[in-house]
């Protein structure tokens, strides 16, 4: 049972950062409640204050400039899936959402909920990392941005302070000759990934040769993370199947699983393997087209 | 002209339209004035002596009214197995001792939820852990823990099935295969949870609307455990979201909101929650099998052995009858000339294991089926080829066991190895596989020691022609209402519309045992279909004075039109004669009774649904994973009485039994139950569903009302069987145990790999 | 610490008086006795609670009451016109599309979500859109044919 707590729904991003500020481990944040309201229903989360920042409107968009896209925190899962920004080089984010758990979870819950309870599992993670993604979180204090891969700190847990809001999360321009490609795997659809591959790469002008490149493990580890000894395996050089099979047996190396009722931790590096290979064709795939 | 007017037509099922407009009420949706909220604590141990409570802080809660324990029983134990005082095992409300973790130990009745389940937390318990043990295997060794107190070896029951003599035919066999396998539990996960409204009253009489498949054996239950008079109780049974086995034993919402309700006289509704759910309700059995079969090297089936532990958790619930029904299923639908089963039921520290569609005959199907395409491969004998060599046919006997009147088995037979030849050449890793059944049409043993006949109908026909029907049977979202009433109307020779049923109310109806062993459409049927034709020979009587007609002629009633049979031009309106019979008796309705409870139809079942059915699989040889492509059965299930009934059945079978095959699960740690929600309890939904076919086989089944038996059952067993047969025809590799999940395919796929190199 | 929220249910403006911590399915079910919404699990997975907050299909057992305050909910007891069933409701009816009805009406809420924002669903679509939904009787197949019939104007709305 939920138990009791007093609720506040302030207007702007500065009236919700006061009462944090005021309220700091006595309170917790509600955006869709997707996931906080499951916990607080069987009683492992009873915050004294609810602090409820779904209207605020502020935090609510998605923007496209020169400087790439922009994503408010409270802007909702069915937003970003059916957004008209999601194309070409992000199309990727489309795809994720769309197989983030189910519509109903979508049409409620927001990119910046499921950030910030930091599932090891969770879709968006990985994706935004192969996209080199960086949020912002504000506090009294002022704001503060990072990478968001030192955003995720362990299981369940982010680097934001108390008081502090995860308030936007900044994608930058996609490169040319860039194409990302999201491999989710599962036994059913819908549910939560056993192991979820992000792969972003950038090639040095359609000749076939790796610019750049950025591997995400979702489910992999006790936070999503890069597979960094696998990018190096492509950086510079010319990307064919057998290059990607072996980053692919790179990462499975790099890869921290944990054995659960799904999966055991070997199958979970298998997977790994298979996946990053495959992510890497279709993403080499799309790369070659951009 | 079709020889029937009413069944075999398309209706919108009965109850329908409430369901779509959210009208209908559920056990869960009632309110009664004063009603209280009750909330049950359960142990926390999988095995421990209750040594003391303290409710007194609880009872002294403000909102609280009632507080129960153990101590306010009678102090008996129940069990569904009634005919064997020895297995009614079960206090429900634990007195002494716990024996898995969920037992329940005490009950509180509160205005409202919240402060319900507050009050649980004031209780207090003193236990004392026992070592507990959770493998049956571990169980019946002489260092397990007694569980039970009297039952060595936690050996709880054991059956013994034979006919001929399998040790000398195994020795005239060409080749013998021996296997093993091992078959999972798996949850029922009714859309409704197990939930009861119990209203004691000054009078001393107990009312409980409850989700339930038997009203008749919740009202006996309850009588026995509070030591009522049955005619005291009334059970109620409302809109009823799903059973599949769970909701036809004694279950701790029903106990314990009745006692809390007896203690205060105040209504109490309990509503089991999802965990409790998963945990503290009863589950699929988990098998551990050992086959042998032999044959000759043209395909002949010559002897199989069957030995089976099953995990009894700690009761023993249903379980003895899966035990049975495992054991006779494995000779099923084959003629074993030689055949033997021995079937242990050891209990342990788990959740106790009972009844789930398809009641042991989906775990003996797979094992079957696998084996037997293993036997067909070392043979070279095609899968078809040896199943229509064996495969039983109409009027065959089983020894000392059944009689199989109608038989489709091998029209069906034919129909799938036609879809599966058109199928054609099949790309790389896709594999069609086989697997062939047949089921019970309700269970003859009457282990519950009724008095009664198994099922009893009444018609009443009221001035305007308008029929009540009455009768015991469970409505629990199968169509069991429809498809009687189908019957009903049929048989009386009026409208589909003309019948009014009243189902599962104990204060009117006649008792029927309930909605399991898939015993309605023939056994209620049956009592439906005499009752009809005792109402309708009343009214023909009146007709034949009244018509004046030649004693030659037969007279019969169709579409509302009272007929000579010969000359259907000449008749009467069914309207003018219900009422002008009804006022040459005085007044009197018209009251028909029917009644059916089998004889001489063998130990198991009056009759038997056959079938076969094909899965494809694509198997994706790297990961392991495999799509379920698509599921074509030929079922026979007799005549069709409600084809949308009849089609919601048998298509909706494949997502669970499909589900048994693929991913459905519950592994435990030291007894306790690991993915207790729908969040991590993996089930198919309707992205992964396959595409379903069904072809229908018409037969007869003499037994039967218009021919009708069992469709509710028989598509619950070969989907896993079929699954396996089909991965291993996609990629060569066998998995014995369940399910088959990607990652011991992959396992399986590597193994093969190493084997291929050296 | 209660508070005042106002929810149009079903086209009638409610006014109620709340702990903020009441979740919309127990002010639906319990509050204003629409029972049709029903509590199939504690973790927001199994879409029995489904109902239409604002135009979205939402899981009204994952939402507290407050944070629905001043919109438009639409439940299964909405669908009907007067007497007249929504082509929906005939459709799941004509397919055998329900059986024990427990998850019936969120899958409606959720098809009548899909249809108003897409009625020219494919069968893909469909299939995506009823996913949240569990339903242990029918195997699902026959509810994607009943919304495949509405989608081909098999069940025109009566104006």
């Amino acid at each position: 049972m939920i138990r009791d707590f007093e609720y506040f729904a302030p207007k702007t991003l500065d009236e919700a950062l006061t009462l944090l500020d005021k309220y700091r481990d006595e309170c917790k944040v509600i955006a869709g409640g997707q996931s906080l309201i499951i916990l607080m229903r069987q009683g492992l989360v009873a915050p004294k204050y609810v602090i409820d920042i779904k209207r605020i409107s502020e935090l609510n968009y998605i923007s496209a400039g020169k400087d790439g896209v922009k994503i408010g925190a409270v802007t909702t899962h069915r937003a970003i899936e059916k957004s008209p920004v999601m194309k070409n080089g992000l199309i990727v984010l489309a795809e994720m959402e769309k197989r983030l758990s189910y519509i109903e979870t979508r049409n409620w819950g927001t990119i910046g909920g499921n950030l910030c309870n930091a599932n090891p599992a969770g879709d968006p993670a990985p994706v935004l990392m192969a996209l080199n993604a960086s949020v912002k979180m504000a506090s009294v204090r002022g704001e503060r941005t990072m990478a968001i891969e030192d955003f995720f700190v362990d299981s369940h847990k982010t680097a934001l302070e108390p008081g502090e809001l995860l308030i936007e999360i900044q994608i930058p321009p996609v490169p040319p000759h860039t194409g990302t490609a999201y491999n989710k795997f599962g036994i059913i659809e819908g549910h939560a990934a056993i192991v979820g591959v992000a792969f972003s790469i950038t090639l040095q002008s359609g000749d076939g040769v790796c610019d750049n490149v950025r591997i995400a493990l979702g489910a992999s580890a006790t936070t999503a993370i890069r597979a960094k000894k696998a990018e190096e395996v492509l950086i510079g050089k010319k990307v064919t199947n057998t290059l990607l099979k072996k980053a692919g047996e790179t990462a499975m190396a790099e890869a921290k699983p944990l054995s659960d009722i799904s999966a055991s931790d070997k199958y979970r590096r298998e997977l790994v393997r298979v996946m990053v290979a495959r992510a890497g064709n279709e993403a080499f795939a799309r790369a070659k087209q951009a | 002209m079709s020889k029937y007017s009413v069944i075999g037509t398309r209706v919108n099922m009965i109850g329908g339209t409430e369901k779509v407009t959210g009208n209908a009420k559920y056990t869960t949706d009632l309110t009664l004035p004063g009603m209280l909220y009750g909330k049950i604590l359960r142990s926390p141990h999988p095995h421990a002596k209750i040594l003391n409570f303290d409710t007194s802080k609880a009872e002294k809660m403000l909102g609280v009214k009632a507080v129960v324990t153990g101590s306010d029983t009678i102090g008996k134990k129940q069990g569904i197995w009634r005919r064997f005082p020895e297995l009614c095992d079960e206090e429900i409300l634990c007195r002494t001792k716990v024996r898995y973790i969920g037992d329940a130990v005490a009950a509180v009745a509160a205005i409202d939820e919240d402060t319900a389940e507050e009050a649980l937390g004031l209780i207090k318990v003193e236990y004392e852990t026992l070592p507990a043990v959770f493998d049956p295997m571990e169980a019946i060794t002489e260092e397990a823990p007694q569980i039970h107190e009297g039952v060595e070896l936690n050996i709880n029951v054991n059956r013994h099935i034979e006919w001929g003599n399998v040790d000398d035919a195994f020795k005239e066999c060409d080749h013998i295969r021996e296997d093993q396998f091992v078959c999972s539990s798996q949850a029922h996960v009714c859309m409704e949870t197990h939930c009861a409204l119990a209203s004691f009253d000054y009078n001393g009489k107990l009312t409980v609307w409850t989700s339930t498949q038997s009203s008749y054996y919740i009202q006996v239950l309850l009588m026995g455990m509070l030591g009522m008079r049955e005619g005291d109780i009334r059970v109620i049974n409302p809109y009823t979201g799903g059973g599949f086995g769970s909701k036809f034993e004694l279950d701790s919402a029903q106990f314990c909101a009745s006692l809390l309700s007896k203690k205060i006289c105040r209504p109490v509704k309990i509503v089991l929650n999802r965990e409790e759910e998963f945990t503290a309700t009863k589950r699929r059995t988990p098998m551990y099998y050992f086959l042998k079969l032999g044959a000759k090297k043209d395909g002949t089936l010559l002897a199989k052995e069957v030995r089976v532990i099953t995990e009894g958790g700690a009761y023993t619930a249903m379980g003895a009858t899966a035990l049975y029904l495992t054991g006779f299923f494995s000779s099923f639908p084959y003629k074993y000339p030689n055949y033997r089963y021995d079937g242990y039921r050891a209990y342990t520290n788990t959740e106790p294991t009972s009844a789930m569609r398809g009641f042991g005959a989906p775990q003996s199907t797979f094992v079957g089926e696998s084996q037997l395409d293993m036997m067909a491969e070392d043979l070279g004998i095609d899968p078809f080829e040896i199943r229509r060599k064996n495969g039983m046919t109409p009027d065959y006997v089983v020894p000392g066991q059944a009689f199989i009147q109608s038989c489709g088995l091998h029209q069906c037979l034919d129909k799938i190895e036609a879809h599966v030849k058109e199928r054609g050449k099949l790309p790389p890793n896709h594999g069609i596989g086989i697997a062939a059944y047949g089921f019970m049409s309700g269970g003859i043993f009457n282990w519950f020691d009724t008095p009664y006949s198994f099922s009893a109908a009444i018609v009443r026909i009221n001035i305007d022609g308008k029929v009540d029907l009455f009768t015991g049977a469970n409505e629990i979202g199968q169509g069991s209402n429809t498809t009687l009433s189908l019957i009903c109307a049929e048989e009386l020779g009026v409208h589909f519309d003309d019948i009014r049923i009243h189902s599962a109310d104990t204060g009117i109806c006649p008792p029927d045992l309930g909605a399991w062993g898939s015993r309605e459409t023939l056994m209620n049927g049956n009592a439906v279909k005499r009752a009809a034709a005792d109402a309708k020979a009343q009214l023909l009587e009146f007709a034949a004075a009244k018509m004046g007609v030649n004693i030659v002629y037969d007279l019969d009633i169709k579409d509302q039109w009272v007929h000579l049979v010969d000359r259907p031009e000449r008749g009467v309106s069914y309207f003018d004669i219900v009422k002008e019979a009804i006022r040459g008796r005085d007044g009197e309705v018209i009251i028909g009774r029917g009644h059916y409870t089998p004889h001489r139809k063998g130990m198991i079942s009056p009759a038997y649904s056959f079938g076969i059915q094909a899965a494809e699989v694509e198997v994706d040889p790297e990961t392991g994973k495999y799509k379920l492509l698509n599921v074509t059965t030929a079922h026979d299930s007799g005549k069709v009485i409600n084809p949308v009934g009849i089609e919601g059945q048998l298509e909706g079978a494949i997502m669970m039994a499909g589900g048994y095959g693929y991913c459905e699960d519950q592994p435990m740690h030291n007894g306790k139950i690991l993915n207790p929600t729908i969040a991590d309890y993996m089930m198919i939904r309707s992205l992964d569903m396959p595409e379903t076919k069904i072809l229908e086989i018409d037969t007869y089944e003499p037994e039967g009302p218009f021919g009708a038996k069992e469709a509710g059952e028989g598509l619950t067993n070969p989907t896993a069987g079929a699954i396996g047969n089909a991965v291993y025809k996609a990629v060569g590799v066998r998995i014995n145990t369940l399910p088959i999940t990607p990652e011991k395919v992959f396992r399986a796929l590597k193994e093969k790999e190493r084997k291929q190199k050296r | 610490m209660k508070k005042v929220v106002k929810l149009t249910v079903n086209g009638q403006p409610y006014e109620l008086y709340i702990k903020p911590k009441t979740l919309l399915i127990e002010v639906l079910r319990d509050h204003l006795q629409l029972t049709g919404a029903k509590r199939g699990c504690e973790t927001g997975s199994c879409g029995a609670c489904t109902v239409i907050l604002d135009g979205m299909a939402v899981k009204s057992c994952s939402i507290l009451a407050i944070q629905a305050d001043g919109g438009e909910v639409t439940t299964v007891e909405g669908l009907a016109k007067g007497n007249e069933l929504h082509p929906l409701q005939k459709a799941f009816l004509d397919h055998g599309a329900v059986q024990c009805g427990f998850c019936t009406s969120g899958m409606l809420m959720s098809s009548k979500a899909l249809l108003d924002e897409n009625p020219n669903l494919d069968k893909q679509q469909i299939k995506e859109g009823i996913d949240g939904h569990i339903c242990r009787c029918t195997g699902y197949n026959s509810i994607v044919r009943a919304l495949t019939d509405v989608v081909k104007g098999e069940y025109k709305e009566v104006k």
